[in-house]
């Protein structure tokens, strides 16, 4: 790519526990904004431009929370919504504003309220169409159930894969100190766990969090040549059909094929200049609220063929790839809707600067993070690296 | 500020609002035939030739108006499922199965209840619905206009 090359420079995140009582929504924001500045040593007067994420307001209960917790009075703003892509989504967005020249620099920030709804669940009911499937009781959670059924039927996946994927996450989220209560599970543990909707039980899913997280992000001509940057080598983005029904047998890929995770990340490794992802990349960080999700995303990822799903997972459990899943625990230790897309390029943009503390892994060339929403509806794949693009 | 944790105020709220859902017209053709003639139509799409039911207006891969309403067979083939076993406020109580079925003719699923299976013992109705994936539509005697003028049926394997 000749373009100016576009990095992070600031990563700001607070803690992720299930509700805040003790912070306004802005206050949350503002832990993250003032880290995120901090890092970048950066003041707000540097800032050209902010984009801020949420998803569903109902999680919340405040329509728009963005306009009295995000906005910056005097910069443009806009706000975007992909569901639990959304965080990456305005990683995106950033990219093009930067990239268009808008913009040297511009701040990302997502905030997730969910703490304050009573019954999540019924919320996200509301996201899925009222004329032809809402009367069916789908949720987040159904809808990933669903997804299970069919990876155990073409696989012959077992609730073992589930368990000791989930096992793996949990273990992983005791280093990260953001995780709060955090603890380690083992797979009998998860399958001891009450059963949500069948296969699918409680540790196979995420916890209900809250938190904010912003990034701070630059074109490479205003970056000082000592400053930590995480450069962006690849941000590839795609979507697909709503219905569900519609994408369950497709010459292009069913449902569980995650057509949209494999355009995206296609796009992100040809930008990135990489060929054999299981080899060239050391750390994913997988926007994978179920262990179900997160089986289904290797093969989209280019990490095996689907027909090696099975296998492959049973290699992940073994150790065997040479690959870190989830340094951080990934979205199943901590999952706040709008904001989980962005922690997990925050958490890859840690891992390439070799700044992510007690869970940083060793020769992290090339991390990468995904974004996913709406039903697998919408899909981001970015490359990160510490070597300057082009360098 | 460290204050204690009962000095933080909690306000209690709701977000509670009525709406009219308006279907548009091809999908109130196809409530209108479950409702009055037990039929369920969808419609085909010129470009990729999937007939798609529920009827769309038009092809959301193609970006093209559907073309000619046709019948689909009352049997089909569960693509997946699951069974509801946790109750949520204001969703129907468990235990349940909720499944998407190809019915017979058709290229994309329709999601509805199945009825017809022994939910005593959940591993045992999943590894049964693995083993008997093929069902049929049962319409309700007093139909509405709705999806849930009808539902599904094990057939028994």
């Amino acid at each position: 790519m000749s373009r100016e090359p576009i990095g992070i420079v600031g990563v700001g995140q607070t803690p992720y526990r299930r509700s805040n009582p003790g912070l306004s929504a802005g206050e949350l924001v503002k832990i993250a904004v003032d880290e995120a500045l901090a890092d970048a040593g950066l003041g707000i007067d540097a800032i050209g431009a902010v984009i801020g994420g949420v998803a569903p307001d109902a999680l919340a209960g405040i329509k728009d929370i963005d306009r009295m917790s995000i906005s910056v009075p005097g910069r443009p703003y806009f706000r975007v919504n992909t569901g639990g892509a959304t965080g990456s989504s305005i990683v995106q967005a950033a990219l093009a504003w930067i990239g268009a020249g808008r913009a040297d620099t511009v701040l990302v920030v997502a905030l997730e309220r969910m703490g304050q709804a009573s019954t999540a669940q019924s919320i996200f009911n509301t996201i899925f169409d009222p004329i032809y499937e809402k009367d069916f009781v789908l949720t987040t959670i159904t809808m990933a159930a669903l997804r299970a059924s069919m990876l155990v039927k073409r696989h012959g996946f077992t609730e073992q894969h589930w368990a000791g994927i989930a096992s793996r996450n949990f273990t992983n989220a005791v280093d990260n100190p953001l995780a709060i209560g955090a603890r380690a599970l083992t797979p009998e543990q998860v399958l001891a766990s009450p059963m949500l909707a069948w296969p699918i039980h409680r540790y196979e899913a995420c916890p209900t969090t809250e938190g904010a997280c912003a990034l701070v992000l630059s074109r490479a001509g205003v970056i000082g040549c000592a400053h930590s940057t995480a450069w962006i080598h690849g941000m590839g983005g795609s979507s697909d059909t709503y219905s569900m029904g519609e994408r369950m047998n497709r010459p292009e890929g069913s449902l569980i094929e995650m057509v949209p995770l494999r355009r995206a990340a296609e796009a992100a490794y040809r930008q990135a200049g990489i060929t054999d992802p299981g080899r060239q990349v050391r750390v994913f960080e997988l926007q994978a609220p179920f262990s179900i999700i997160e089986a289904m995303a290797y093969p989209a990822l280019g990490l095996c063929e689907v027909e090696r799903s099975r296998p492959f997972v049973d290699e992940v459990l073994a150790g065997a790839t040479g690959i870190e899943f989830n340094p951080s625990g990934g979205a199943q230790a901590v999952n706040p809707v709008s904001a989980t897309a962005l922690i997990r390029i925050a958490e890859a943009a840690q891992q390439a600067r070799g700044l992510a503390g007690a869970r940083q892994r060793d020769g992290v060339r090339r991390a990468v993070a995904t974004g996913q929403g709406g039903a697998t509806q919408f899909s981001t794949v970015c490359v990160l690296s510490a070597d300057q693009p082009g360098d | 500020m460290n204050m204690p944790a009962e000095d933080l105020l909690r306000l209690p709220g709701s977000w509670n609002f009525d709406y009219t859902y308006f279907a548009g017209e091809t999908a109130s053709r196809f409530f209108a035939e479950l409702r009055d003639n037990k039929r369920i139509l969808g419609r085909r799409c010129p470009s990729c030739q999937r007939l798609v039911i529920p009827a769309r207006s038009y092809c959301d891969a193609c970006y093209v108006e559907m073309g000619d309403w046709e019948p689909v067979g009352e049997t089909g083939t569960i693509e997946a499922f699951t069974i509801l076993t946790r109750a949520f406020p204001g969703l129907p109580e468990p235990p349940l199965v909720i499944a998407f079925v190809t019915l017979d003719g058709a290229d994309s699923a329709v999601l509805n209840f199945v009825e017809g299976v022994d939910l005593d013992d959940q591993d045992a109705a999943g590894a049964y619905l693995f083993d008997n994936d093929r069902v049929r539509v049962v319409f309700s005697e007093k139909r509405e206009g709705r999806i849930t003028d009808f539902h599904f049926e094990s057939i028994l394997g």
